[in-house]
């Protein structure tokens, strides 16, 4: 294979993030515009007092042309965020969060700081919480077996980033143990 | 580590020698053993690289003993401390003691072999963990700054010392994923999207 190693058995944070950029969030727009079609569907009209939903790649366009203003996901403020962060750090398991937390939230802080309203706190509570399941993953390593890993909520971006020594290291167990059917009689 | 054909770490794996006690006499190949023996005679004791001794023991003209590198002194070690143990000092300079001991093990009987994947496993199992994070500490102290205590404490030196073949891929998987998911968490690309 051409590719180099790395990027065989994972897609780069970046492609993630254009994934995720798919997915919708309210804005609310500045500027009147005709509902219009694009290739993954058609978005619109945007009529200015209104919410309307459009995808984050078209929300970012917007807001950099301050052409509209972002309304922050409910899962995208300071409560919401502590009430994770306690049960992250009080209990095993990791917490429910949105699949693609992270991309989201990062686009979103980057482009639209000033429609949160307190940026820096939101930043430092999601640092902590993936800090937090970092920790976590980290104890599913050590119950790693070459067959099976439950990890129940992991996020897209923590699965990226443990997956290409996971899948290494449970191959690594596979031709370590010893199968159950002896091979002895096949030189 | 794979069975596979092309695999050169198959091909390094299979090329350390054990030791094989011939049963019968092999006329005209006493330069196996690098001496001036023109034959090689029954009961004498041979080091030949694995993929050799493989036809010979299956062929039932030579026994073998269990290598050095998993003998029960090692084993016994491990089982105290699987951590302090270093296994790129029993194979060899970027040896591949795993693998290695994955060909040893298909050569035994079913119960030797079980005992031999249980040592093999649980070293793994035991050292992972610190191979990982060993990794995901370099990758941040390398992405955030040239600090110029990188070196950590002796202990955790010697461990990546002495880390084999199939580890120091994992120590570098994780590393450079680390890494990645790191540099991205960290720059801000607004300059890029307007």
């Amino acid at each position: 294979m051409a590719l180099p190693t790395p990027l065989r058995a994972s897609v780069t944070p970046a492609e993630l993030e254009l994934i995720a950029s798919e997915q919708l969030v309210e804005i609310v727009p500045l500027v009147a515009m005709e509902r219009t079609a694009f290739i993954s569907g058609a978005y619109g009209p945007l009529r200015p007092p209104t919410k309307c939903k459009v995808p984050i790649w078209m929300a970012t366009n917007l807001k950099l042309k301050k052409k509209c203003r972002v309304v922050p996901p409910d899962w995208l403020n300071v409560e919401f965020l502590e009430g994770r962060l306690t049960q992250e750090t009080s209990e095993a398991g990791f917490s429910e969060m949105p699949f693609r937390f992270a991309e989201v939230a990062k686009v979103l802080l980057d482009v639209a700081p000033d429609d949160f309203p307190n940026p820096d706190k939101i930043r430092s509570l999601l640092k902590d919480i993936r800090e937090a399941r970092q920790a976590k993953s980290r104890e599913g390593l050590s119950k790693l077996d070459h067959s099976e890993l439950s990890l129940p909520n992991l996020c897209s971006m923590e699965i990226n980033e443990i997956r290409p020594f996971f899948i290494r290291a449970m191959g690594v167990l596979t031709d370590l143990v010893k199968e159950a059917q002896p091979q002895q009689d096949a030189p | 580590m794979e069975d596979d054909y092309y695999s050169i770490e198959s091909i390094l794996a299979e090329n350390q020698k054990i030791q094989c006690t011939f049963k019968i006499d092999v006329p005209d190949m006493g330069h196996l053993d690098g001496g001036n023996e023109r034959d090689i005679k029954a009961l004498s004791k041979v080091q030949v690289p694995l993929w050799m001794a493989y036809i010979l023991i299956y062929s039932d003209y030579a026994d073998f003993t269990i290598p050095p590198p998993f003998s029960a002194r090692v084993r016994s070690a491990l089982n105290a401390e699987a951590r302090s143990v270093r296994l790129s000092n029993l194979v060899g300079q970027a040896g591949l003691w795993y693998g290695f001991g994955r060909m040893i093990m298909r050569l035994l009987n079913d119960d030797v072999a079980k005992e031999m994947s249980d040592v093999l496993v649980k070293t793994f199992r035991d050292r992972l963990p610190e191979v990982i994070d060993q990794a995901q500490h370099f990758a941040s102290v390398h992405a955030s700054s040239a600090d110029s205590g990188v070196g950590g404490d002796n202990a955790t030196m010697l461990f990546r010392e002495g880390l084999d073949g199939t580890e120091r891929e994992l120590f570098a998987l994780a590393q450079d994923s680390t890494r990645r998911t790191k540099r991205w968490y960290e720059t801000s690309e607004r300059g890029r999207r307007s």
